[in-house]
């Protein structure tokens, strides 16, 4: 097994595409993304009834990189574009992969 | 006191009918706790057909129609979509409470329309045998957008005021910098950029999709067989679900001013006199129907609910969406849904339908 870092970033739905973006310009080689739900700052937000207008709907965005750097740049330059104005959760987590190239640009 | 008598009972019997029956319904259930869930795909196609109906009606209906016909009321509903903005910016905005820049995203939602509440005023026009012009579907987009791109011009611009406010306050450093880059890309930049995201949504997507077909294709079989019949029994559903969602996002509203209650409570009859006094001028002009002028105040007092929030969302981030879409949903969009009657009653008494 290999070491890399996973990002984690917990956001609002409408802005996914600039996020993942900016995953991608960090130098990620793709990511996942969820549906989600949970309560925080902003109050409760439900992944089952998000409401019919979407903005009161929430992400799960995952990405892995090798580097631990890049995967601190990446959810500083999300932190700084968005999280003042948008509800957003970021942190970095260790993790072993077992296909080393998948994650190499 | 007769006036008054009439008006209630009128008030009743329409209570009962089918569309404001399954809204309060859904209000009623979702008050009780109710675990019903109407998923969203569900609603989301609802809404795609409904729009879908509107549009191909009033494109069909656009061939006929003569261009004076059509623009004079066309801009009327721009005009109306306008002033509800500005009438906004002059009552909410300057509620304790109340930032300028939710004040203006509030009253975008509310200027825009609510496909929802224009069909469900169709579907009471039609049960009521009261005839309107069919390319009145046309008029939303006019409206709707008019709307939006007004709350979010004036947003920006004071946002800018009050950028500039602070920095010649102190002078110098990276924010001016920062700034001077945002409002460097004209105006024009800004309101075209709104534009096509409002083009882009779904809701009006569908509706000008709807609105084309109907004008250079002939879906007349397939909007006669499938539209036209679904259109009532999916709109029931819709109501069902209009209902329940105004319960669960009255909830947001306790964490915001109690000037938004205000506001979404009278907001949308005074926007449907606006509607309305317009609708009566289009009238004079045109020989508008007195369904017409009905629709005309329907859509000023309806507020968007679907396709406005995610505009503003993106368009003005600093702008809380508790407040604006709370104020809608919550109590914009029932509000609005429940005083169409009363715009029949008033267009009945003033012009007669």
């Amino acid at each position: 097994m290999y070491q890399a870092t996973k990002i984690v970033i917990i956001t609002e739905r409408t802005i996914l595409d600039v996020v993942t973006k900016l995953i991608e310009q960090g130098g990620a080689t793709g990511y996942t993304h969820v549906e989600a739900g949970g309560k925080g700052s902003r109050g409760v937000r439900s992944a089952i009834r998000p409401g019919i207008s979407g903005v009161m709907a929430n992400v799960k965005i995952e990405a892995i990189v090798r580097d631990k750097a890049k995967a601190e740049a990446i959810i500083t330059s999300v932190s700084e574009a968005y999280f003042q104005n948008y509800s957003g959760i970021a942190y970095v987590e260790p993790v072993e992969i077992l296909r080393p190239n998948k994650f190499e640009v | 006191m007769d006036m008054i008598t009439d008006i209630l009972t009128g008030f009743v019997s329409q209570m009962q009918k089918p569309t404001l029956a399954f809204l309060i319904g859904g209000m009623a259930l979702a008050a009780f706790g109710s675990k019903l869930e109407i998923p969203e795909p569900v609603y989301k196609f609802i809404v795609f057909l409904l729009l879908m109906k509107v549009g191909l009606g009033a494109g069909i209906s656009v061939r006929a129609a003569d261009i004076v016909e059509l623009a004079v009321p066309a801009v009327a509903a721009a005009l109306v979509g306008i002033a509800i903005v500005l009438f906004g910016g002059q009552t909410l905005a300057r509620l304790r409470g109340v930032t300028q820049v939710d004040a203006m995203a509030t009253a975008g939602l509310f200027g825009a329309v609510s496909a929802s509440t224009l069909a469900a005023s169709m579907a009471m026009l039609d049960e009521e045998g009261i005839a309107y012009e069919g390319f009145i579907g046309a008029l939303y987009p006019f409206m709707d957008i008019a709307a939006l791109v007004t709350a979010i011009v004036l947003a920006r611009l004071s946002a800018e005021r009050k950028a500039a406010a602070n920095i010649s306050g102190q002078p110098g450093g990276a924010a001016a910098l920062t700034v001077g880059e945002g409002h460097g890309n004209s105006n024009a930049q800004m309101v075209r950029g709104i534009l096509l995201d409002t083009f882009r949504s779904a809701a009006i997507s569908a509706l000008l999709l709807g609105l084309a077909l109907g004008i250079f294709a002939r879906p007349d079989s397939v909007y006669e067989s499938f539209y036209d019949i679904l259109f009532r029994g999916l709109l029931s559903i819709l109501m069902l679900i209009m209902g329940m969602e105004a319960w669960a996002r009255l909830s947001e509203l306790r964490r915001v001013a109690h000037a938004y209650v205000a506001y979404g409570l009278l907001a949308p009859l005074v926007h449907g006199v606006f509607g309305f006094a317009a609708g009566l001028f289009v009238h004079q002009i045109t020989g508008f129907s007195g369904g017409g002028v009905v629709l005309l105040a329907v859509m000023a007092a309806s507020s968007s609910d679907i396709s406005g929030p995610p505009t503003l969302r993106g368009a003005l981030p600093e702008a809380n969406p508790s407040s604006y879409v709370g104020t809608s949903t919550g109590l914009g969009t029932p509000v609005a849904i429940l005083s169409i009657p009363l715009w029949i009653i008033l267009a009945d008494m003033f012009i007669g339908v």
